[in-house]
C-alpha cells in the first residue's frame, strides 16, 4: 500500500462561545514530516482531533481529503483504518506487558481460539528489524525508557499498517539523547514513504526533523513554509504576528551581596542519597541557572532548600547571613526565599478557584487582623499584580483552570511575588507556555533582577539556561558537574558537565 | 465568593418543600407550632454537629467518631453534676476541655503519624461507645437533680421571651440587608459582576420574611428555643471563620490541592489539627444539646448522629474529596435530614424503614456529589 497526500482543506470548527479553527489548509505530501507551530490556542489541537476523526465529520465545515477522494472520519477507530494513527504525550501502553504484546495488543492473533505467541513475537522482533529500533520483543515494556516506550508505541502503529503518524508534543518527557534517536527513526520512516505529522513546542527539534512547517495563530493557518528555506525568526513571526529580535532579552545587572549560601549540602530522601556536597551562592541581582539530565537532582535541590523535600544529613543553607535548617516552606517563604514550581497545576495553583484567591495565598498574613482578613486591601494587592503581569481574563474572580498556560503561570508568579522576597527560585519558569509569554516571563527576570532579588532558575533547556543565566551550575547525579561564568560558553560544554565527560 | 444559585441550591430548596409538603399531608401535625418547635431544636442540635464536621470535610479528612463523642462527653458532663454534684457550669467546662484535648490527639495522630481519618475516627467511634458505657455504666444518668434547672438542663428548655425574640429579629434582618449593601459596593468598586438590585432586594426580602415567619410561629407556642440562637451564633462564627478569615482560606486551599498549599507556604498540619480540635469543642457542645434534649444520658445518646452530620454536609454541597462547599447548603442539608427523621417519627414509620431511609438518601447524596464532581 504506497501512501497517499492527506489534507484538510479550509476547516471551520466552532464551539459554543469560540471559534477554535477560522479556516486552516493543511497538506500532508507523502513520505514528508510536516509540523505544525503555533502558540498555546492557536488550535493545534482541535486540528488534530479533526485529522484523527475524534471530532466526528459532521461537526465542522470544510473537508478532508486522502489522495484525490474526499475521506469522512467519524471516529478514531475510522481514522485508523484510513492508515492515520495519533500517538499521544501520554502513551496508551501497559507496563507489566512485554514489547510483543503491547505492540500487538487489542488485535492478537489467534490460532482455534488461543493466542498464537510464536506469530506475535516473530512478527515483532521482524518490525524492529525493519525500522532498525533496537528493542528487545521480550523485554517488559516498563523496565524500558520512556523514549523507547515511545518508539514501541510508533512500532505498534506501523504493525496496524499505519502510513500516516501524527506525534502530539512526542519530546516532552524524554532527555536530549532520546530526542536524538526518535529523529532518526522519524526520517527513517519518512524514506519508507511513511508520513509524519509533528507538533512540537520545541524549534529546534521542528527544524532538525520537517521537510515543511505550517504555522496556525488564532484558528488560522498562516503560513506552510520550506524548513530548508525558512529560519526561526520567520516561524516564531508567523507565530505571534510581530517581530521577536531579541529570544531571550537578559539585561545583567550589577551584582549586590550575597543572598543565598549553601555549603557542602548532602540531603538523603527514603535513606537514599541523592545530593551530594552541593556549594553554590547567588548574589543580588543575579540570575543563576541549574541545569542537568532528568533525574540530576534540579528540582530536589529547589524543593530541599525551600524546606519541602528530603532530609539534611550535613551542610549549611544560609539565607541573608541567617541559617535554614529543619524549616518548612512557610518558614522559608518568612526569610524571603519563595519557589514556583514546575508542574503549576500540582504544586501551584488551587486551581477550582479564582485569581484572586490564589494570588494572595501566600500572603495573607499581610491583610490578615487579629481574626479577619482586610478584604479591601486584599482586593489592591491582588489588583496590583494582576494589572502588572498583565493576566489575560475579565477579573479577579475568574477561575484560574479556565486560564491558558501562560496566564497561570502568570498567576503563580504574582502568587511567589506578593510574598516580598529576596530570592525566587523558579523551576522550567517556561515549561508549556508559548513563545509570547516566555518574553513576558524573561522580562519579569530582567526586572526582578534590576530591583536586586536573586534569582534561581532551574531548566532543561540549553538554550534557555545559556540565554538568560549569568552563572550556570550542571548538576550530574546529584552532584555538582560544573560551574561556569556564562561568557563564550557553548552548549556543548554544559552537556559534557552534565554528563560528566570531561 | 460566587453569588451565583445554581442547579444544585435550588434542588435543594425543592427537595425540601417536597419533603415538607408530603408530611404534612399525610400527617397534618408535621406543622403544628409545637411539632415546629421540636423540629427546630432537633435541626439546631444536628445542623451544629454538621457545621463541626464541615470543618473538618474542607481540608479533606472526614470523622466518624462524633456520634460517640457526643453521647460520651454529654455523659461525662452528666455524671460530674448528678453523681458527684459539680456546679453545672463548671462540669460542662471540664467535659469541654476534654473533648478538645481528646480531638486535638486525634488530629495530631492524622497528620505526624499519617493515619488515615477514617481509621482514626472509626477507632474513635469504638473507643468513645465503649469509654461512654462504662462512664454511665450503662444507666441513666439525668442532667440535673430531681426536677430542679440548671444551665444544662436549660440548654434545650429555655424559650425566648417574645420582645426579646422581635428585637433580635430585627437586629438579625438589619444585620443582613448591610452586609448586602456592603458587599454590593465593594464588588462594583472592585469591578465585579454585580446582581440586578432587584435580585439583591428579593435575596433580603425573602430571608427576612422567613426569620420574621419563623420567630411568629414560635411565639405561638413557647417562643424562639435557645438552641436556634446557639445555632445561629455558631453558624455565624463559622461563616466569618471560613469566608473572611486566614484559617478559613488555607481550609479550602488545603481541601482542594494540599502539595499546593504547602508549597504556597501554609502550615497544613497545624491547620488540620487546629480543624480536629474545633470539631471536639463541637461535639461536646452537641453532646449537652443532645443529652438535655433526651433529660437524662443514655447508652443511645448520639447513635449513628455521624451520619446524619455527614449526610448533612454532602446534602449541602460539601465535597467529600474538601476544598467545597459552605454554611449555608450545610445548614439546608442539616434541614432536610432532620425534616424526614422527624416526619418519619410522626408517621410512626417502624425503626427498620427508618434506618433504610436514612441510608438511602446518605448514598443519593453521595451519589449526586460524585455526579456533580465529574460534571
Amino acid at each position: 500500500m504506497g501512501t497517499l497526500n492527506f489534507s484538510a482543506k479550509n476547516i471551520i470548527k466552532k464551539f459554543p462561545g469560540v471559534v477554535a479553527l477560522a479556516g486552516v489548509d493543511f497538506e500532508l505530501r507523502a513520505g514528508e514530516i510536516h509540523s505544525i507551530c503555533g502558540e498555546n490556542g492557536a488550535g493545534k489541537s482541535t486540528l488534530i482531533k479533526i485529522l484523527s476523526g475524534i471530532h466526528p465529520n459532521n461537526s465542522y465545515e470544510g473537508k478532508l481529503y486522502l489522495g484525490d477522494e474526499s475521506l469522512e472520519l467519524f471516529s478514531l477507530k475510522d481514522a485508523e483504518k484510513a492508515g492515520i494513527t495519533v500517538i499521544y504525550q501520554e502513551l496508551a501502553l501497559i507496563e507489566e506487558m512485554t514489547v510483543a504484546e503491547n505492540i500487538f495488543l487489542g488485535r492478537e492473533p489467534t490460532r482455534n481460539g488461543i493466542i498464537d505467541w510464536h506469530k506475535i513475537y516473530s512478527e515483532s522482533q521482524q518490525l524492529l528489524n525493519q525500522f532498525q529500533i533496537d528493542i528487545d520483543p521480550t523485554a517488559c515494556l516498563g523496565e524500558l525508557g520512556v523514549g523507547q516506550q515511545q518508539l514501541v508505541e510508533i512500532v505498534k502503529a506501523l504493525g496496524k499498517k499505519s502510513r500516516i503518524l501524527i506525534l502530539d508534543e512526542p519530546t516532552s518527557a524524554l532527555t536530549e539523547k532520546e530526542v536524538k534517536v526518535l529523529l532518526v527513526i522519524l526520517k527513517k520512516l519518512r524514506n519508507e514513504g511513511i508520513s509524519c505529522v509533528y507538533i512540537s513546542h520545541k524549534l529546534d527539534e521542528v527544524f532538525a526533523v520537517s521537510d515543511r512547517i505550517t504555522v496556525l495563530r488564532d484558528g488560522r493557518s498562516i503560513a506552510t513554509l520550506d524548513a530548508d528555506k525558512t529560519s526561526r525568526g520567520e516561524v516564531i513571526h508567523c507565530m505571534v504576528g510581530r517581530e521577536i529580535d531579541n529570544l531571550f532579552p537578559r539585561n545583567k545587572t550589577s551584582l549586590g551581596k550575597t543572598l543565598l549560601k549553601v555549603s557542602n549540602l548532602n540531603v538523603t530522601n527514603r535513606k537514599k542519597e541523592v545530593l551530594k556536597n552541593i556549594c553554590f551562592e547567588v548574589k543580588a541581582g543575579e540570575v543563576l541557572g541549574i541545569g542537568g539530565l532528568m533525574g540530576s537532582g534540579r528540582s530536589e535541590l529547589l524543593l530541599h532548600i525551600f524546606g519541602a523535600w528530603g532530609k539534611r544529613s550535613s551542610g549549611t543553607v544560609e539565607v541573608q547571613g541567617e541559617p535554614l535548617e529543619k524549616h518548612t516552606p512557610a518558614q522559608s517563604i518568612k526569610k524571603g526565599l519563595v519557589l514556583v514550581s514546575e508542574d503549576r497545576k500540582i504544586y501551584g495553583l488551587i486551581i477550582e478557584k479564582d485569581i484572586g484567591f490564589n494570588l494572595s495565598l501566600s500572603s495573607l498574613d499581610m491583610f490578615s487582623g487579629l481574626f479577619l482578613l482586610d478584604s479591601q486591601r486584599e482586593f489592591v494587592e491582588n489588583d496590583k499584580f494582576f494589572r502588572s503581569l498583565k493576566v489575560k481574563a475579565p477579573n479577579l474572580e475568574s477561575i484560574v483552570e479556565n486560564l491558558s498556560g501562560g496566564n497561570q503561570q502568570k498567576v503563580v508568579l504574582g502568587k511567589a511575588l506578593m510574598t516580598d522576597p529576596k530570592i525566587i527560585f523558579l523551576d522550567e519558569p517556561t515549561r508549556g507556555i508559548d513563545v509570547g509569554a516566555k518574553l513576558e516571563v524573561y522580562e519579569l527576570i530582567n526586572q526582578l533582577t534590576e530591583k536586586g532579588y536573586a534569582v534561581v532558575m532551574v531548566s532543561s533547556e540549553l538554550p534557555e539556561l545559556l540565554g538568560m543565566s549569568d552563572r550556570i551550575i550542571m548538576l550530574c547525579e546529584g552532584r555538582v558537574g560544573g560551574t561556569f561564568v556564562n561568557e563564550n560558553l557553548e552548549q556543548e560544554q554544559l552537556m559534557s558537565a552534565a554528563m560528566e565527560e570531561n | 465568593m460566587n453569588n451565583k444559585l445554581s442547579t444544585r441550591d435550588f434542588s435543594m430548596v425543592i427537595s425540601l418543600l417536597i419533603i415538607w409538603a408530603i408530611f404534612t399531608i399525610l400527617s397534618p401535625t408535621f406543622v403544628s407550632s409545637r411539632n415546629l418547635s421540636m423540629l427546630m431544636i432537633e435541626f439546631s442540635i444536628i445542623a451544629i454537629l454538621a457545621l463541626g464536621m464541615f470543618l473538618v470535610i474542607l481540608p479533606g479528612h472526614i470523622d466518624l467518631s462524633v456520634g460517640s463523642g457526643v453521647g460520651l462527653f454529654g455523659g461525662i458532663a452528666s455524671v460530674l453534676v448528678f453523681q458527684y454534684s459539680w456546679a453545672a457550669p463548671l462540669a460542662m467546662f471540664v467535659s469541654l476541655i476534654l473533648a478538645i484535648i481528646t480531638w486535638w490527639l486525634m488530629g495530631m495522630l492524622v497528620v505526624k503519624q499519617k493515619i488515615p481519618a477514617f481509621i482514626i475516627t472509626l477507632g474513635g467511634l469504638l473507643i468513645f461507645k465503649g469509654s461512654f458505657w462504662l462512664v454511665i455504666q450503662n444507666s441513666t444518668i439525668p442532667v440535673v437533680k430531681g426536677g430542679n434547672v440548671n444551665l444544662y438542663s436549660l440548654l434545650t428548655t429555655y424559650y425566648l421571651p417574645a420582645y426579646v425574640s422581635y428585637t433580635l429579629c430585627l437586629l438579625v434582618i438589619g444585620g443582613v440587608a448591610y452586609r448586602k449593601i456592603v458587599s454590593r459596593n465593594q464588588r462594583k468598586q472592585y469591578g465585579f459582576t454585580v446582581e440586578n438590585v432587584e435580585v439583591s432586594f428579593m435575596k433580603v426580602f425573602v430571608t427576612a420574611q422567613a426569620i420574621l415567619l419563623f420567630v411568629l410561629v414560635s411565639n405561638e407556642y413557647r417562643g424562639v428555643p435557645l438552641p436556634i440562637v446557639i445555632l445561629a451564633t455558631l453558624a455565624t462564627l463559622v461563616y466569618i471563620l471560613t469566608q473572611h478569615t486566614k484559617f478559613g482560606r488555607y481550609l479550602y486551599a488545603v481541601g482542594s490541592n494540599e502539595k499546593a498549599a504547602f508549597i504556597s507556604g501554609i502550615p497544613v498540619e497545624k491547620l488540620v489539627i487546629m480543624s480536629f480540635a474545633t470539631m471536639g469543642a463541637i461535639v461536646a457542645l452537641t453532646g449537652f444539646m443532645q443529652t438535655a434534649y433526651a433529660g437524662s444520658s443514655t447508652t443511645t445518646i448520639g447513635n449513628l448522629m455521624e451520619l446524619d452530620a455527614i449526610a448533612a454536609c454532602v446534602i449541602g454541597g460539601t465535597s467529600l474529596k474538601g476544598g467545597r462547599g459552605n454554611v449555608m447548603g450545610v445548614l439546608f442539608g442539616a434541614l432536610i435530614m432532620v425534616s424526614l427523621l422527624n416526619g418519619m417519627t410522626l408517621l410512626a414509620i417502624s425503626p427498620e424503614i427508618k434506618f433504610i431511609a436514612r441510608g438511602t438518601v446518605l448514598t443519593l447524596a453521595v451519589w449526586m456529589d460524585v455526579r456533580l464532581a465529574n460534571d
